[in-house]
């Protein structure tokens, strides 16, 4: 990872009054694998179209290589899309749809009209439908493709005209679970092989996390965060980022001195600093980080309300003092048993207030937050309507 | 019990189709017919398509109709689908409200349509007349026509203008099909606009677009009320054409013509409906299969390697499009023309050809209901004819309005063989304005099979022995003129009482049931067929009915004994007639013996033409099929003695106040 490749300074972008990104700064380097991960409407796919010249920002600038690129139209950037439904040319067959970019001419820099040679185009191809798995299938109409076949061609169609990035704009949405997993993979060794810039679109956290070399979350138009996977994890700045990134309980603590902070008036030792004394804080703890021990041993006692059976572990919800929180844990607790927690000073994690603060991280309400956590993102976030999708998407 | 609702729902069915399609099948049925009855069949012939294909003002239709719907379906495809294209870039309310608001159009009455277009045409031309003429007066280097009629131009827009909703309506829900971002993904491929138009959204849309054109070039076709009203005095459609045939009575070249036009619109429709078949089909399999025939072959035809063919069968089919419509435009629109309107079916129309090819001038032949219907229409500035036949009283009318334009007497020098008895009338009285074309009485004709006794007064048609069987002639100054002979008035009376009196005589027959309809050229149909017992209309009418009566129809003539209205029919040039040389040269060729000649043999009136007049019945025996003479007493009916004229009395046109007269109570009869 180097050079810095693309950058977003101060873009704004607003519909009248609605102001749908609200002044992005971003960069995103050469080679890497950048996600911008946020829920619906957040301003997500916005800077995506904008990045590929679909859209114009309403302020700031644009610049690739360090060139200015507001105004250049979409096909004469170096960067290509994979677009959410695929969009792949129903009238094409696998080939023509890959060699379609190809086979338009192109200017040289003396400004005449140059075609690349059918046999290139040809060879271009068929490496292409290598790369993605699809030797074999360049004959056949697309829509006789499989959901999963298609974002095939779709990658290959975006990535044989050699882009200096790739934007995939939801491009698993459409997928079911195993094959979306297998498709990560899939991204991920493309994306090494070809060494170029992908920048990916999503709302599915874990997508984000498994992928990523870079994750920006957004919500309301604006970048929450930008970080390694491991940080945004580990060290989300806000309580919207701590609850979008994996489940979290977010209590309301006061920080009393550097290390100890103070929930439920009992003070926990921490490994934050710098905040001011008695300053009112927002602190993140996972539900895997809470052990649970007898009840006369534990740091805090509660009782537990409902136990769900996850494989792997229970989701217990254990009342403490009118606050719920969610533990995961391998230990079965029956309902109404008084348990007691405690918590290691590396499982505690303090963040400044902020305007999510009291939005999240409370399990009052559990049925309803995993429902929500598990809807599956309607189409375009821009308010584009649906009608346009019609007949287009029969997996 | 459920055995027995099928064959009932199936017999229902049955009915329903057979409902539908037994007309049109009778119809091509009888168009293959070697005689000319629509009822009995005679044998199997095509000669009604010979001379279908010989009669050149068909052809020339049909040249017409071909011209404006290729035209019209191309250009009207051409912006529809542009037009659908922009309506998906609006958002979703707009677009809906606009697709609404296309669809009023197609739902809307033809008739509307038509009158409505006419109306804005005519409006234009007026605001352009006065436009031109002052442009023209500020400036000599660019000289603007000042006067713009209705013609092949006006229905060629009126036509784009109905046919583009259809376009749109088929274009509009390829696109909703279609997948927005397949416009983003070729522009991100490196598409402009306009070449992600062509490589992406033209195959994407392509069905709809080819339907939608199918679709407006039947509409194009077979439309005829449009036509109708924007047409104008020089062109006619096919339909247009079919529709001026079958005012007297439907002869089997209708039936042939017809049916060419109908099998041609299945055709189009049948075609169109494949498609669709097809491609619901081919949406529906989607599984991997071995590509048919057509398919391998259209695949290689879009093969980017083939580009050139593709172009050049392209290019090829632009070509011979422009041929095709320069070779239409060029064999309708290259001569000089003179424009014609005459009443009914007036003329014998091999004298058209004769006169087209001695002269090279092209007539546009076009007829009219009544004497008073050709006036509105010349009032309404939707027409632009040269020449009108037309009556006496309304010649009268028409120059008192100054709607006429003397006539050049020294280029018409067949008028020296117009009989002195016919010159110099009243209508016209220094004969400045005026041709005699035709002359002859009005009487009642009646069925002798379907009548107890001798009918000889105009009693007849005001009591109630006929009840229903009598038919009224739609025309207010005839049926005033006769209802005022009954009483003993004068036909020129400007009498309200009298007037009044003969309008209750009607009326009140009218009320009581007696008449079986009003009618017109109609009459022909119902006397002919023996479907009603009494009419009253002209005598070379009558001639032409007589020769046409079904079996068991007797049908008599006579002038009754308080007399009846005798009148002429005269050629006139209109004020500032665009076309007035030719003009001239059709009303000489048209006064000439030999004109005057067929056209009695044709349309069975009286010429004033003093050596057609004497030379009539040998002209008869040696053209008729087995040299039969002329039957005197019939001459005498087309061509009826001094002392039978006298008897008579023509119409003078009357004061302003009782023509309004005559128009409210005509109107006041109601249908």
């Amino acid at each position: 990872m180097s050079k810095e490749l693309i950058r977003l300074r101060d873009c704004v972008m607003s519909y009248g009054d609605e102001v749908v990104l609200d002044h992005i700064n971003l960069y995103i380097n050469d080679k890497e694998f950048l996600t911008l991960l946020g829920p619906s409407g957040c301003g997500k796919t916005t800077t995506l179209r904008i990045i590929g010249g679909f859209l114009s920002p309403t302020a700031g600038d644009v610049l690739f290589d360090g060139v200015r690129i507001n105004d250049v139209p979409p096909y004469q950037r170096t960067v290509n899309t994979v677009f959410q439904r695929y969009a792949l040319f129903p009238h094409l067959n696998v080939f023509e749809n890959v060699a379609f970019g190809l086979r338009l001419p192109k200017k040289d820099a003396g400004g005449r009209k140059v075609r690349v040679p059918e046999r290139e185009i040809h060879e271009r191809v068929m490496e292409m439908l290598e790369v993605v798995n699809l030797k074999g299938f360049e004959k056949r109409p697309v829509s006789a493709l499989s959901g999963g076949q298609q974002q095939r061609v779709a990658i290959a169609r975006a990535l044989v005209n050699r882009p200096k990035v790739l934007l995939l704009d939801e491009p698993l949405g459409a997928l079911d679970m195993r094959l979306r997993k297998d498709m990560q993979n899939e991204l991920k060794r493309i994306q090494q092989e070809m060494e170029i810039t992908f920048i990916y679109v999503t709302h599915d956290q874990e997508e984000a996390l498994a992928m990523s070399d870079t994750v920006v979350v957004m919500d309301g138009g604006r970048i929450q965060q930008i970080g390694t996977p491991e940080d945004i994890y580990n060290e989300p700045k806000n309580a919207f980022v701590a609850d979008f990134i994996g489940e979290s309980n977010i209590i309301d603590g006061i920080m009393r001195a550097d290390g100890v902070v103070e929930i439920f008036n009992r003070r926990f030792q921490c490994l934050d600093k710098g905040f001011a004394k008695d300053e009112p804080v927002d602190v993140v703890i996972r539900p895997e980080d809470v052990d649970i021990v007898e009840e006369a041993a534990g740091q805090l006692r509660g009782t537990v309300t409902s136990v769900t059976f996850k494989g792997v572990h229970y989701d217990t919800i254990v009342d403490f003092y009118g606050f719920k929180w969610l533990i995961q844990t391998t230990d079965y607790c029956p309902v109404d048993s008084h348990i007691g927690i405690k918590i290691d000073p590396d499982g505690i994690h303090v963040m400044k207030k902020s305007h999510y603060s009291g939005m999240f991280g409370d399990y009052s309400s559990y049925s309803e937050e995993y429902e929500e956590l598990d809807v599956v993102e309607p189409d375009g976030e821009d308010g584009e309507e649906s009608d346009s999708q019609e007949g287009r998407y029969e997996e | 019990m459920k055995h027995g609702n099928r064959i009932g729902s199936r017999l229902f069915i049955g009915l329903t189709f057979l409902f539908l399609y037994l007309p049109i099948f009778l119809l091509i049925v009888f168009s293959f017919n070697a005689g000319e009855s629509s009822a009995v069949w005679q044998g199997f012939s095509l000669d009604w398509y010979v001379s279908l294909f010989q009669n050149r003002l068909i052809m020339e239709s049909l040249y017409t109709t071909l011209l404006v719907s290729l035209l019209a379906t191309a250009i009207s495809t051409f912006a529809g689908t542009f037009a659908a294209i922009g309506l998906y870039s609006l958002g979703k309310r707009r677009r809906d409200a606009l697709l609404v608001v296309n669809d009023i159009p197609m739902m809307n009455a033809d008739i509307v349509t038509g009158v409505s277009l006419c109306l804005f045409f005519v409006a234009f031309f007026q605001g352009w007349g006065s436009f031109a003429q002052w442009f023209n007066s500020v400036q000599g280097a660019v000289e603007l026509p000042e006067r713009l009629t209705l013609g092949f131009g006006t229905m060629l827009l009126a036509h784009i203008s109905f046919n583009i909703p259809y376009v749109i309506l088929n274009v509009a829900p390829k696109l909703r099909q279609m997948d927005k971002n397949l416009v983003d993904a070729a522009q991100d491929l490196g598409c402009t606009w306009m070449q992600a138009f062509w490589k992406v959204i033209l195959p994407e849309i392509k069905p709809g677009i080819v339907s939608g054109a199918l679709i407006a070039f039947t509409m194009s076709i077979d439309d005829f009320v449009i036509s109708y009203f924007t047409a104008g005095s020089s062109t006619s459609t096919l339909a247009m054409r079919i529709y001026s045939m079958t005012k007297k009575r439907i002869t089997p070249e209708v039936n042939a013509v017809s049916t060419l036009l109908f099998l041609s619109v299945l055709a189009l429709l049948v075609l169109n409906n494949v498609r669709e078949v097809r491609q619901e089909r081919r949406a529906e399999r989607q599984e991997i299969r071995e590509p048919s025939f057509f398919e391998k072959l259209s695949f290689r035809f879009h093969h980017p390697s083939f580009k050139w063919v593709r172009r050049g069968v392209t290019a090829a089919m632009g070509c011979v499009f422009i041929v095709v419509v320069v070779l239409l435009t060029g064999a309708a629109y290259s001569q000089p023309v003179v424009n014609v309107c005459s009443l009914g079916e007036y003329i014998d129309e091999e004298l058209i050809t004769i006169f087209e090819d001695r002269t090279g001038i092209r007539v546009n032949y076009q007829t009219a209901e009544s004497n008073e219907a050709l006036y509105s229409l010349l009032k309404s500035g939707g027409a632009d004819y040269d020449v009108i036949v037309t009556s006496d009283y309304m010649i009268a009318q028409l120059i008192e309005e100054d709607m006429l334009e003397e006539l050049d007497y020294a280029q018409i020098p067949n008028f020296d063989l117009i009989d002195p008895r016919f010159r110099n009338l009243p209508y016209d009285p220094e004969n400045r304005y005026t041709v005699p074309y035709t002359w002859g009485t009005l009487g009642i004709i009646y069925n002798a099979n379907m009548v107890e006794e001798e009918i000889d007064s105009w009693s007849a048609l005001y009591g109630d022995e006929y009840a229903g069987n009598v038919l009224l002639i739609n025309n207010s100054r005839d049926a005033l003129g006769e209802a005022l002979l009954y009483l003993g008035y004068s036909v020129n009376t400007t009498d309200e009482a009298e007037i009044r009196e003969a309008f209750d005589l009607i009326a009140d027959a009218n009320a009581r049931g007696v008449y079986q309809a009003k009618v017109s050229d109609q009459v022909f149909q119902k006397m002919e067929g023996g479907n009603a017992a009494i009419a009253t209309y002209y005598a070379g009418d009558y001639l032409s009915m007589l020769e046409n009566q079904a079996d068991g129809v007797d049908l008599r003539y006579v002038i009754p004994k308080e007399g009846s209205n005798w009148f002429v029919d005269a050629l006139c040039v209109l004020k500032d007639a665009p076309h007035y040389d030719e003009a001239m040269e059709w009303i000489n060729f048209m006064a000439s013996t030999e004109a005057n000649l067929a056209n009695m043999d044709y349309i069975w009136y009286a010429s004033p033409n003093t050596e057609a007049l004497e030379q009539y019945p040998a002209y008869y025996e040696e053209n008729s099929e087995d040299g039969e003479p002329l039957d005197p007493e019939l001459y005498e009916i087309m061509a009826p003695p001094a002392e039978v004229l006298e008897r008579c009395e023509s119409y003078v046109v009357l004061p302003q106040a009782t023509r309004k007269l005559y128009n409210d109570l005509w109107i006041e009869l109601g249908a």
